[in-house]
């Protein structure tokens, strides 16, 4: 099963040591098998909403930069659980913050 | 939310492959690794509850492990020096995890004792669910696991050389998974899921080996196809019948990826060539479109690599799809003996025994393939397919159109006329309709609504065409709602007809058409279907396919339309066909390029001409 973990942007600014720590991380995962996508997500953003017929197009950002989510991973791993303990570890590393996981179908 | 179990389980599987790979390295026996790891997990389930679950469960259980492997190193009065190493440098795990694989893929060991060892030790599933993944009591596995510990510990492996062994484990896992022979599922992802895992695992660890990384792009390519290969009912979905939207996109990247990685020097294996036929599959954009001769020549190449029945038994799908149903046929008859008692040989006989219009002999391939087959939901699947073609009933429409319309025991033209009203029938009623459920009232609102107002002739045309499609595909005749109409030859049409020879501008091959219609009665498609070869000009008569005569009107205008032509369609079109519509090989003539004059527009230049329809030329 998959999972999409969000990350909200984290309070500290990433340092070298995050930077390092972070790469590891990422390659320990994807040698594992279980990383399949990451990436990190640009504040601005273009929100696109409809109501009928009618599309409107706004430009972001949109909430205070701590509430944007700033990084994405898809995993493959066996149970929720699985999914929960990666999380865990992520967020050991990144320090304050929060991140969501939801299964994808 | 937090299940105490649950989360050690998770964890447990995260570093299992890690946790024992080190221990073996340590104790130097995998057997009592296995022992000291499940101290620890023992351990966790008695503290975990009680003192809450550590911040970092993995890290936990890799410390607690590795702790009473030094006490057993001390105990054994062993070098307690060995544990404080480990302190010291701590080897990189990597090496640990492959050595662990090695040693559960010791070729010492019978294969089942290989796949379970890997299973449990590598993936750290438990006895428990590597008994329900095969569908075997937990006593077996746990026998098996027993037996092949003892194995390695009297016999100490060799270091390399066993790379073919683990990869054939690891397939094996995948098949079972992907595949599965037996039981109710036809797919057990969690396998699939495992076997990629340590697929993708043993890429990093052994980068070098193309056939490794073959390995990983095959089992990612035929694992992007595992929405789309059952349908809602959990019955299997035939591969060109596969919504490929619901291919997953990211494996098939994958996959390709690790293709480009597999590229080496040297001819490439078996891994890669499955892998680079399954991306043949996951590039072409429809089952059109797929490259069968492409196809052909990777099993072609793989055959010579791994000459097995069951891979002879692909390539003459293969062959099948390229070259046509009877020339995969006798492929396939020629591995009787080999594959007796499989079930996907009688079952691949009766896929191309239907295309070869042979339903009843099909309906006892399916059978017999239902019966050889283990897995239920493949069973019922073949069950069904025998029914329907010994009965073409409970098929739809456009397929049982398409048979019937590649008949060869009829002419061209009728069959030609007989796919015109196919085609209507097929926009009245939708082409998945099962034919069994047409009914009387379905063809009487066609008939109204099409061809109310057309001639009496038509209509009978029409109404013929239906009763042969019923009688041929076993169905009632559906015409019963259908009067046939009285067809009146109309005079007044042929006193027009003085006027048709007085035409003064009208051009020679034109003029050749009317009067070879009038002289010979002919259906206008039979004339346009003559060819030049098939004119006996002397005899004033046509043999071959059609045959038909004449009179000296049109034998004086034959030599003129013919201008020395000895080939090819006696009536051309006034163009070449534009390169989006090639004609039949037999529709072009060899001289001048141009294709046979169609029935539409004779029909369009006579009607300019004269207000009238070629068919009252024919009275």
């Amino acid at each position: 099963m998959r999972y999409l973990m969000t990350s909200k942007a984290g309070g500290q600014a990433p340092d070298e040591r995050l930077y390092q720590e972070m790469g590891k991380f990422v390659e320990e995962l994807t040698a594992a098998g279980v990383l399949l996508a990451t990436g990190g997500l640009a504040p601005a953003g273009i929100r696109v909403s409809s109501v009928g017929d009618e599309i409107t197009v706004t430009d972001g950002p949109f909430a205070e930069a701590k509430e944007a989510v700033a990084g994405f991973a898809l995993v493959e791993v066996r149970s929720a659980e699985e999914a929960l303990e990666l999380t865990k570890r992520f967020r050991r590393i990144v320090g304050d913050g929060e991140s969501v996981i939801q299964q994808v179908f | 939310m937090v299940d105490v179990h649950r989360t050690l389980d998770a964890a447990w599987k995260l570093e299992a492959a890690r946790v024992v790979g080190a221990l073996t390295r340590m104790v130097g026996d995998v057997g009592l690794a296995a022992e000291l790891a499940q101290d620890a997990l023992v351990a966790a389930l008695e503290q975990w509850p009680r003192d809450g679950v550590p911040d970092n469960p993995g890290a936990w259980l890799t410390t607690v492990a590795k702790r009473r492997a030094v006490d057993h190193l001390r105990r054994a009065k062993r070098t307690v020096a060995a544990g404080e190493d480990e302190q010291a440098q701590e080897p990189d795990s990597g090496d640990d995890v492959l050595r662990l694989v090695f040693l559960a893929c010791h070729p010492v060991l019978p294969t089942v004792q290989r796949v379970a060892l890997t299973l449990k030790l590598v993936c750290g599933l438990t006895t428990e669910e590597i008994a329900r993944a095969f569908l075997v009591d937990a006593r077996t596995i746990a026998d098996r696991v027993a037996l092949a510990k003892r194995t390695l510990a009297s016999r100490p492996p060799r270091a390399a050389g066993q790379l073919g062994s683990v990869r054939e484990v690891i397939y094996l896992v995948f098949n079972e998974g992907y595949s599965a022979t037996s039981g109710d599922d036809l797919l057990r992802p969690g396998l699939c899921l495992e076997a990629l895992r340590l697929g993708r695992v043993l890429a990093e660890l052994v980068p070098d080996d193309p056939e490794v990384h073959g390995l990983v792009a095959l089992m990612e390519l035929q694992a992007s196809r595992s929405a789309a290969r059952t349908g809602p009912g959990g019955e299997p979905v035939r591969l060109h019948e596969q919504n490929r939207g619901r291919w997953d996109q990211l494996l098939i990247r994958r996959g390709f990826t690790a293709l480009l990685r597999a590229r080496g020097s040297g001819p490439p294996g078996p891994y890669v060539l499955q892998a680079a036929i399954a991306a043949c599959h996951a590039g072409a954009r429809s089952a059109e479109e797929t490259d069968w001769a492409r196809i052909v020549s990777l099993y072609d190449a793989l055959v010579h690599l791994v000459p097995t029945p069951v891979v002879r038994l692909n390539r003459a799908v293969a062959v099948g799809m390229a070259h046509g149903p009877e020339a995969g046929l006798a492929l396939v008859d020629s591995l009787t003996d080999d594959l007796r008692d499989y079930h996907l040989h009688p079952g691949t006989r009766g896929d191309l025994l239907l295309r070869l219009g042979r339903h009843p002999e099909a309906a006892r391939e399916f059978e017999r393939a239902a019966t050889l087959t283990d897995n239920a939901a493949e069973r019922a699947f073949l069950r069904r397919r025998s029914t329907e073609a010994a009965a073409p009933v409970g098929r739809v429409l456009v397929d049982v159109a398409d048979e019937f319309l590649a008949r060869t025991d009829l002419d061209r033209s009728t069959l030609r006329s007989y796919a015109q009203t196919l085609a209507r029938l097929r926009k009245a009623v939708g082409d998945r309709t099962p034919i069994a459920a047409l009914t009387p009232q379905d063809i009487a609102t066609m008939f109204t609504a099409a061809w109310s107002t057309a001639s009496p002739k038509t209509w009978n045309r029409h109404r013929a065409a239906v009763r042969s499609f019923c009688s041929w595909s076993g169905i009632p005749d559906l015409t019963s709602t259908v009067e046939r109409r009285k067809e009146v030859r109309n005079r007044a049409q042929a006193v027009e007809l003085d006027r048709v020879w007085q035409l003064p501008d009208a051009p020679v091959r034109e003029r050749l058409l009317w009067t070879l219609l009038h002289e010979s009665g002919a259906p206008v498609r039979a004339v346009l279907d003559l060819d030049v070869e098939h004119l006996d000009l002397p005899g004033r008569r046509a043999t071959g396919p059609i045959s038909l005569r004449w009179r000296e009107n049109a034998a004086h205008l034959l030599p003129q339309v013919l201008a020395g032509r000895t080939a090819g369609p006696l009536f051309l079109a006034d163009r070449r066909p534009g390169p989006g519509r090639p004609p039949r090989e037999g529709d072009l003539c060899p001289v001048t390029g141009r294709g046979r004059l169609s029935y539409e527009r004779a029909e369009y230049l006579f009607k300019r001409a004269t207000g009238l329809t070629l068919g009252a030329l024919r009275h």
